[in-house]
């Protein structure tokens, strides 16, 4: 090991899941607690008040709580994660070019655009989030209060435009140009990236548990529509158990799992926990993503096996099976962020948007297979 | 059919994983020396690095040998008998075989300077802890390594080529100040010219290297506590050190097996054909170890009075060596034969990809080269008679697949840089404008008598 002194070696620990690592995650997850519970945790309001004072400066209207003030640090942690990042892979456009945007994107459409609609007297709305992800905008009493273009742009944007731009470019549009959770993973996340495991069992696991997420979350919408179109008042047991599976989905699923656990256990379980394991919506786009043009290629006979893509995968995809079999990949889970590429010391891998090659490439074995059978027949 | 293979690098590993594929029956055994599970030799740097871990290094997960039915036995071969296909292990196994691999990779070079006497005369290819003498092969020596530089302030690396420029990266991270001897005029000519070796130069200065081209070691002197504690130069520099670094070459590692009952044939490796059989029948060689040799008019291979033969020591080769082993111990006689030549590399942040000939072919025929204007990418395209034969690209990355297909089909120079971008491979947003560079003819390295 390198020689370290105290600051080198206290960073490595809030790095390497030591004890710093592990104090950093307790403190993250305590936060989450209070943000979320505030109410069952602390004397009524206080957050809520709090937040009031520290954006003394905004008009009435913009209403500012505690979410407010949590956007904010939300968004001070990705422009200064961001800053670094963008300092860090100054040599690769596309790095500079992804965190940019994402950077911006939570600037602009995560935290001012819905205060300055507060402020103009509509509806807090973000335009960068969509259904699954953003649950709510396919509620029946969310839609009710909104205005008509918002309604149109949830719908168009949620049915349409996702699953078009995914099949163009893959789930990576979203999940690391412009969601909110996959930018603070790629910018505040970077330093614990690589702590994703990598196992064949993870992913057996994430193949799951995502995808029952994204039941339970489809399931719960149908229910809402239903109590939309219905008059379930003759029902009241189906009524009071739809009512219970909503109120679960929004405590398990985006409390527990994309606040609390989901950030909460950067230093101990690498950045991407929710979007890996959990999120609804990486779920729907990686289904997509199969279908679509995107993937990574590989040059053929090139990898050096390494591993320095599977280590820095925050997805946790054993990147280096793909490369040293020769063999071009898209997996589900796959947010395109880049890095197996920006690592790779023999720039084997490139993240691509196109059909496959035509005509396929022969790799060295499919050779070797073939001349064996013409040996064999002679 | 029992198949036994010395070996658990990535010749070994590969030819075992491919067998398994052509049969689900077949007794595979493979028994390293080295470490308990195949590693990537190449990473060794990374580690050393600390980006990677030793477990990291491992390019399958181990559940893969179980599931594949590959047993490992961590031993050394100590005796070959041929005759009764039996191998001997140090720990007293035997292990009898209808077909042995040897695939026993290399190790590294050692020459006999002045005041290493006792290390030459230990097991050589080793680095030493008590002397502060390393070599960057294995993982014997990354340990060692690992364990002196806390202890080091000042080093020296000998040797201009890919291992050498590896180990100064790796020290100059732990805090190590060293001083790295080419021999040659500029850095590793084997691949590079001139105009491109002084691109890599100036990278390495701007990492603080202290590079010395055109010396050579001669003379280390030790301390009382035996550690290595300065060296002579030829050119009659003396340079302070706590640790040297010896990085001059490989060579293939079949000492062991010429002192048993039934030795192969060796020359500086094991002597096989072109279908990689060594000179006993079912004994297979390949990777480092293996030196192939051609067929005569008659198609038959003399292992007596050896010709030509071909010695790839690189990760690449060995790999395909190994696929096609695998398939020869099932009775197929298939030729191995070399694609047209590609290799990669990366001197700090500096990419390196080549394709085809770039050096014999420049010595008599003018190259097309261009250099950005920051210095930090080049390209350069040697030909013949205006038809491509060979690519050098540094800083910039390129899919040598298609430039070995360009070559193969005998493009022009001028299609090729036409269509140059097709084979560009750098990440999105950031294609390295190659047409942009100042270009110029550089005149063959020998003039024609």
């Amino acid at each position: 090991m390198k020689k370290l002194g105290w600051a080198a070696s206290a960073l490595h620990s809030v790095k390497n899941r030591g004890l710093l690592g592990w104090l950093l995650s307790g403190a993250l997850i305590a936060f989450y607690v209070i943000l979320y519970f505030d109410d069952k945790v602390l004397p009524g309001g206080q957050l809520d008040a709090f937040a009031r004072h520290f954006f003394w400066f905004l008009p009435k209207a913009a209403t500012p709580g505690k979410w407010t003030f949590y956007g904010f640090l939300y968004s001070v942690a990705m422009v200064v994660g961001g800053s670094w990042v963008l300092w860090k892979y100054r040599h690769n456009k596309y790095q500079i070019v992804r965190t940019s945007v994402v950077m911006l994107i939570q600037v602009s459409f995560g935290f001012s655009v819905p205060i300055l609609l507060k402020v103009f007297s509509q509806p807090e709305y973000y335009f960068s989030y969509f259904w699954p992800l953003k649950f709510d905008y396919f509620q029946p009493s969310t839609i009710a209060s909104q205005p008509l273009p918002f309604i149109v742009y949830s719908f168009v944007g949620s049915l349409l435009f996702v699953p078009i731009m995914t099949l163009l470019y893959g789930k990576r549009w979203y999940c690391s140009w412009v969601c909110g959770c996959g930018g603070l993973a790629n910018t505040f996340g970077e330093p614990w990236r690589h702590l994703g495991t990598k196992t064949q069992r993870s992913w057996k696991f994430e193949k799951i548990s995502i995808h029952t997420v994204l039941v339970i979350c489809l399931l719960t919408t149908a229910l809402y529509a239903v109590g939309a179109l219905a008059d379930l008042s003759a029902y009241p047991r189906f009524q009071s158990g739809a009512e219970s599976v909503k109120a679960f989905y929004g405590f398990a699923v985006i409390a527990v799992l994309s606040g609390v656990l989901g950030t909460g256990l950067y230093p101990l379980g690498g950045t991407r926990v929710w979007c890996r394991f959990f999120c609804p919506m990486a779920a729907l786009l990686g289904l997509i993503q199969k279908l679509g043009r995107y993937r990574i290629r590989v040059k053929k006979n090139m990898c050096i096996s390494c591993g320095l893509c599977t280590k820095y995968c925050e997805m946790g995809i054993d990147v280096r099976s793909y490369a040293q079999a020769n063999s071009d990949f898209t997996r589900a889970s796959c947010v395109g962020c880049g890095l197996c590429a920006e690592v790779c010391p023999r720039g084997v891998l490139r993240l691509e948007n196109r059909w496959p090659l035509d005509p396929p490439e022969v790799s060295f074995v499919d050779i070797l297979k073939q001349r064996a059978a013409v040996s064999q027949k002679g | 059919m029992k198949i036994v293979i010395v070996g658990n690098g990535v010749a070994g590993t590969t030819c075992a994983l491919a067998a398994r594929e052509r049969d689900s029956k077949a007794d595979i055994t493979l028994v390293g020396e080295e470490s308990d599970y195949f590693f990537s030799r190449t990473a060794l740097m990374y580690a050393f690095l600390d980006r990677l871990s030793r477990r990291e290094l491992e390019p399958y997960e181990r559940g893969v040998y179980s599931k594949k039915r590959l047993r490992l036995v961590r031993d050394k071969a100590v005796d070959l008998d041929a005759v009764k296909q039996t191998l001997s292990l140090n720990g007293g196994e035997v292990l009898a075989f209808d077909r042995l691999v040897l695939a026993t990779g290399s190790k590294a070079n050692f020459f006999p300077w002045k005041g290493l006497e006792r290390e030459m005369s230990a097991a050589t290819g080793e680095s030493h802890l008590a002397s502060g003498v390393v070599h960057f092969v294995g993982l014997q020596d990354l340990d060692v390594c690992e364990a002196l530089v806390p202890s080091t302030k000042r080093a020296v690396v000998v040797g201009g080529g890919l291992i050498g420029i590896e180990l100064v990266e790796c020290l100059l991270h732990h805090g190590v100040k060293v001083t790295f001897l080419v021999r040659e005029p500029f850095f590793w000519p084997v691949s590079l010219c001139a105009e491109e070796a002084a691109l890599v130069l100036e990278e390495m200065k701007r990492h603080g290297v202290d590079v010395r081209l055109g010396d050579e070691l001669a003379r280390v002197e030790k301390g009382p506590d035996g550690r290595v504690s300065k060296v002579e130069t030829m050119r009659g520099e003396t340079l302070f050190c706590e640790m040297l670094g010896l990085c001059v070459g490989v060579k293939p590692n079949v000492a062991a097996f010429q002192k048993m009952s039934t030795p192969p044939r060796t020359r500086r490796g094991f002597l096989v054909s072109p279908t990689l059989e060594t000179s006993l029948p079912g004994v297979f060689a390949c990777g480092d170890c293996a030196e192939i040799l051609s067929a005569g008019p008659d198609g038959a291979v003399n292992f007596e009075s050896p010709g030509q033969a071909l010695n790839e020591l690189i990760w690449y080769s060995a790999k395909r060596q190994g696929e096609l082993v695998a398939q020869n111990l099932f009775g197929d006689a298939l030729v191995y034969e070399p694609p047209l030549f590609f290799n990669s590399s990366k001197f700090f942040d500096m990419e390196y990809t080549t394709v085809g000939d770039v050096v014999a072919a420049s010595r008599t025929n003018p190259s097309w080269f261009a250099v950005a204007p920051n210095g930090r990418a080049s390209l350069r395209v040697v030909h013949a008679q205006n038809k491509v034969v060979g690519f050098n690209v540094l800083g910039a990355r390129v899919d040598h697949g298609i430039l070995a297909k360009w070559i193969s089909e005998k493009r022009s120079v001028d299609e090729c840089m036409e269509r140059f971008k097709e084979a560009q491979y750098d990440v999105e947003f950031g294609r390295v404008p190659v047409e942009s560079f100042a270009r110029r003819e550089l005149p063959p390295t020998e003039v024609k008598p």
